[in-house]
């Protein structure tokens, strides 16, 4: 290594502990690095420089839900590990994102005795309509299945401010979707949303959301329930 | 086999990480106490958003969780490494959302309305005050180093997109870069940690 290369090079030092350096220029400079010993040491001097970097920050608390989701996550990790039966609970994700909390694994308790106290009509074979009727909270939830897809009605919903909408979700083989048709409430609080595929849904939930609807749900879920398989 | 929680309690970072590689829990609990708070913070100073914050976090350290194995002990302490892993998918998710803005100012009234978190050791005080310091010593910076220091550490942006946000050349650019992080280790270098 001569000295005019270490020169070209000395000065993307900064920027590469930095982490600013453009992909190609990565690549070229770790090949310079590794074999220049000034570059390595100056390295070696600069890095600690850039450690404290993330100290300089007022330190927040973190939310207790994290640590609880991420502590499930690797106990899981561990069962499945010594090879005992996981026991992912799907929802977690939803239940213990920060906008939500404690009112939702309630909400879901509610959503499941609600299911166990619920008026449950199969109905007739054949793909006949069958209704299951519960209460959850201050709502009357009812939910029609027709065929492949169904039909949410929900009663005593409160009037939603013009900037939010209703959106539901169906928890399918353990993955959350966003059901497409966004619905509001009427006068008399009435509102009601389509689901195309009940096929293999699990539960059903409903969240207030922005205008235009969300890709995961932000709020507190005004009911969630469950669907008997 | 699991080490209890008071035996980890009383190992240092170094000795925690091979039990978090044979899979531990206990161990990695007592790694994340000690370093989720700060974790959190950073994630939260670089992406904005609480939500984004802790999915950043939990990300972070379960990478660290599968993988624990990566730790180098010769490149630095574990402390600096988890930062550096939670920075890292930080920057990916701000990148993943095209427009998104970073925050971008050592002023940090946003989060100095926070409730600050428990000191809870010795070692977290010490922590703070030398983080008092050293923001002191970054703030005595000129606007224009610490300024190219931010937008790449906090803000995720090469020298060549801070070049063309700035209108500076790239070779200024890195060269403020370089002045800026050898003051900081200069004060460091004084006893400042």
């Amino acid at each position: 290594m001569n000295v005019s290369d270490h020169d070209s090079r000395s000065e993307d030092l900064a920027a590469y502990v930095l982490g600013a350096l453009d992909g190609d220029e990565v690549a070229a400079f770790e090949r310079h690095l590794e074999g220049c010993e000034r570059c390595q040491e100056e390295m070696r001097w600069l890095e600690p420089a850039v450690a404290t970097l993330p100290e300089t920050i007022e330190r927040l608390e973190a939310p207790p839900q994290l640590r609880e989701t991420l502590m499930a996550e690797v106990l899981e990790d561990v069962r499945e590990a010594e090879g005992r039966p996981a026991r992912r609970r799907s929802w977690r994700q939803w239940v213990l994102k920060p906008a939500m909390g404690l009112a939702v694994v309630a909400l879901l308790v509610a959503g499941v005795v609600g299911y166990e106290v619920g008026k449950d009509d199969s109905g007739g074979e054949g793909g006949a309509p069958s209704t299951i009727e519960r209460q959850v909270g201050s709502l009357t939830v009812k939910m029609v299945s027709e065929g492949d897809g169904g039909t949410l009605h929900l009663s005593g919903v409160d009037q939603l401010p013009p900037d939010k909408v209703l959106e539901a979700w169906v928890e399918r083989e353990g993955k959350v979707e966003a059901v497409p048709a966004l619905f509001v409430p009427d006068r008399e609080g009435q509102a009601e949303t389509r689901i195309t595929d009940m096929n293999g849904v699990a539960t059903v939930m409903v969240t207030e959301e922005p205008r235009g609807g969300s890709d995961q749900p932000t709020g507190e879920p005004i009911m969630t329930m469950s669907v008997p398989q | 086999m699991a080490v209890r929680r008071e035996k980890a309690e009383r190992l240092a970072d170094e000795e925690l990480m091979p039990l978090v590689g044979r899979k531990d829990p206990e161990a990695f609990a007592v790694l994340y106490d000690r370093h989720g708070g700060a974790a959190y913070s950073l994630a939260y100073r670089i992406v904005g958003d609480r939500a984004a914050a802790e999915e950043v976090t939990q990300e972070a350290f379960i990478s660290v969780w599968r993988s624990g194995a990566r730790f180098d002990a010769a490149r630095g302490s574990v402390r600096s490494w988890l930062l550096s892993v939670v920075r890292n998918r930080a920057i990916d998710f701000l990148r993943s959302r095209a427009g998104k803005a970073p925050k971008l100012s050592f002023d940090d009234d946003a989060v100095l309305e926070q409730r600050p978190a428990e000191e809870r050791t010795d070692e977290e005080a010490l922590r703070r005050e030398t983080a008092a310091e050293l923001r002191g010593a970054i703030g005595k910076l000129p606007g224009e180093q610490s300024k190219v220091i931010e937008l790449a550490y906090f803000g995720g942006f090469s020298h060549s997109e801070i070049s063309r946000m700035l209108n500076l050349p790239m070779g200024t650019v890195k060269g403020r870069m370089r002045l800026g992080l050898e003051k900081i280790r200069g004060e460091l270098a004084e006893g400042l940690a």
